[in-house]
């Protein structure tokens, strides 16, 4: 009997199109591997230096509620697949709490939607998928 | 009455410029509107008008009242011992530090040099709340501990603005007895206020905070204290109430920061004179390291009593090293009541300022405590859990 390629799999999972391709195409591993399949979404734009408690929570409690119907949207498509998705929201940076989260997490693989940036930003800093593909601990699967 | 539309719809139009760069940035419109003032100021000669001052000084209690009110009464009940002893130190070593260092390094007047120790003495609650929450640390015990000592810092550079200042009479007595009465009276009084009016349009619940915190911030000038003291006062006695009333916070949240802490932040940055900003960097940058050499020196070793690991406790003292909005309060209240120059304060105001980045920069680059990212609950997991908590319940 062969071991599956992969037993712990991390998707990242911020809503738009092609971290939505991501997520199918690891729901897909995750049912045809028997992997283990989690979700990580970074609320990354919270404000810095706020002057009252209050100025961050009302952001914050935003952002919260635009993930909840998010992850809650994800595990619903990876239920219906019989795949079960463990979903989780973390504020931070994105590169540094994905990173994070999936060293912690023991995961080996992650996969990321394509995050394209301008040609000239990407030329200067790279791209968010350069740099998780670089720093990732696992391998990486970059869904275009 | 065609100056004062104008005058309004160029302040307005500043606080907007600062909202879209805060919200393009992600640096807290606070900061962006004190940047935006200065720049105004020292550009454009924006100066405050009699009804400016108003605003911005309504705009000052209310926030406050708010960082009052947003402490947790559990946290500062379950960790009073060392967030008491952490809180008070980390108030009484930068203001100290800071005091001696104006009054015999710089020769600044006795009036100034205690500003100066009260501007430099706060810790930002605030600041310190929105790092713990990236670390995942506003969850744990360490977090809530510090983020209780924080509370304590506040309430020891509030308690000094209010007190080192204020006249020996009649109505220092007055204001001293009307508000332990009010102090005493409000948690229950705001109580039952709030249940029997939350969710009215005309908000009769925020009528009657506005007009507790009017008559004793009146009480306080006339005594020659600072209204900020019974605010900040008033905010921890009915952050109970408040907690359970979150739509009342979060009308008084949008009201003070759309309406009148723009006019408080431009107001604190257009006083600031950047040319004597730029030729007293030197001084500036002492004054933040006597800051955080006096929290480091204040702080560190009772984090260590207190059993914090060393990253831990380097990451507590450089934490509690913050300011923001209180130490532009005191700034700008010694300005004000004439106890500083306006050279002076425009020093206060980058130090604070400087206060607000740097420590957090080299806490969250260097000695940022391991907090699992897979045992950090989301929101949405804990209130899954609460909620299968609920239904196993008998």
């Amino acid at each position: 009997m062969t071991t599956p390629p992969f037993r712990k799999i991390l998707v990242a999972y911020d809503g738009s199109e092609h971290a939505s391709k991501a997520l199918q195409i690891a729901i897909q591993l995750a049912a045809a591997t028997g992997a283990e399949l989690h979700s990580i979404s970074v609320e990354e734009d919270l404000p810095k230096y706020v002057a009252t408690v209050g100025e961050f929570e009302e952001v914050k409690r935003k952002r919260d509620e635009y993930f909840e119907q998010l992850t809650t949207e994800a595990r619903a498509m990876a239920w219906e697949q019989g795949v079960s998705l463990h979903t989780h929201v973390r504020a931070g940076h994105e590169v540094e709490t994905i990173i994070r989260f999936c060293q912690e997490g023991g995961f080996d693989l992650l996969v990321i939607g394509f995050m394209g940036h301008s040609r000239i930003f990407e030329r200067v800093w790279g791209s968010t998928s350069q740099t998780l593909t670089r720093l990732a601990p696992c391998s990486v699967l970059v869904v275009k | 009455m065609a100056q004062t539309w104008l005058t309004a719809a160029l302040w307005v139009g500043l606080a907007l410029i600062a909202s879209w760069l805060s919200i393009r940035t992600a640096i807290s419109v606070a900061l962006v509107e004190i940047v935006v003032g200065a720049l105004a100021g020292n550009l454009l000669h924006l100066h405050p008008t009699d009804w400016v001052n108003f605003l911005a000084g309504l705009g000052s209690v209310l926030l406050t009242f708010l960082a009052g009110a947003e402490i947790e009464p559990d946290a500062l009940r379950k960790h009073w011992r060392p967030a008491l002893v952490i809180g008070f130190v980390s108030f009484l070593a930068p203001f100290l530090g800071a005091m001696v260092f104006a009054r015999f390094l710089l020769g600044w007047s006795a009036n100034a040099s205690k500003i100066a120790g009260i501007a430099l003495s706060t810790t930002s609650v605030a600041v310190v709340y929105a790092v713990m929450v990236e670390t995942g640390l506003n969850a744990t015990d360490i977090g809530k501990l510090i983020l209780a000592a924080c509370f304590v810092t506040d309430l020891g550079t509030v308690l000094a603005l209010g007190a080192l200042f204020a006249n020996d009479n009649g109505w220092l007595v007055a204001f001293l007895l009307v508000s332990t009465l009010v102090l005493l009276a409000a948690p229950r009084f705001v109580e039952s206020f709030l249940h029997r009016f939350e969710g009215q349009i005309s908000e009769p619940e925020i009528k009657l905070l506005l007009l507790l915190l009017f008559g004793l911030g009146g009480l306080a000038a006339k005594a020659n204290s600072e209204a900020v003291l019974p605010a900040y006062l008033l905010g921890l006695v009915t952050a109970g109430a408040l907690a359970r009333h979150r739509e009342t916070m979060h009308h008084l949240r949008v009201t003070t920061f759309a309406l009148l802490t723009p006019f408080y932040f431009l107001k604190a940055g257009a006083l600031v004179q950047a040319g004597v900003v730029l030729r007293q960097l030197g001084i500036i940058a002492l004054f933040l390291s006597v800051k955080m050499v006096a929290k480091l020196v204040g702080v560190y070793p009772l984090a260590k009593i207190f059993r914090l690991d060393n990253p831990t406790a380097a990451y507590t003292t450089l934490l509690m090293s913050t300011g923001l909005t209180f130490g532009t309060i005191s700034a700008l209240f010694g300005l004000t009541r004439g106890y500083i120059t306006a050279g002076q304060y425009s020093v206060l105001v980058t130090v604070v300022i400087a206060s607000a980045i740097v420590p957090t920069l080299i806490a969250q680059s260097f000695f940022r405590p391991k907090v699992s990212g897979m045992e950090v609950l989301s929101e949405d997991e804990a209130l899954a859990i609460q909620r299968q908590e609920g239904s196993d319940a008998p």
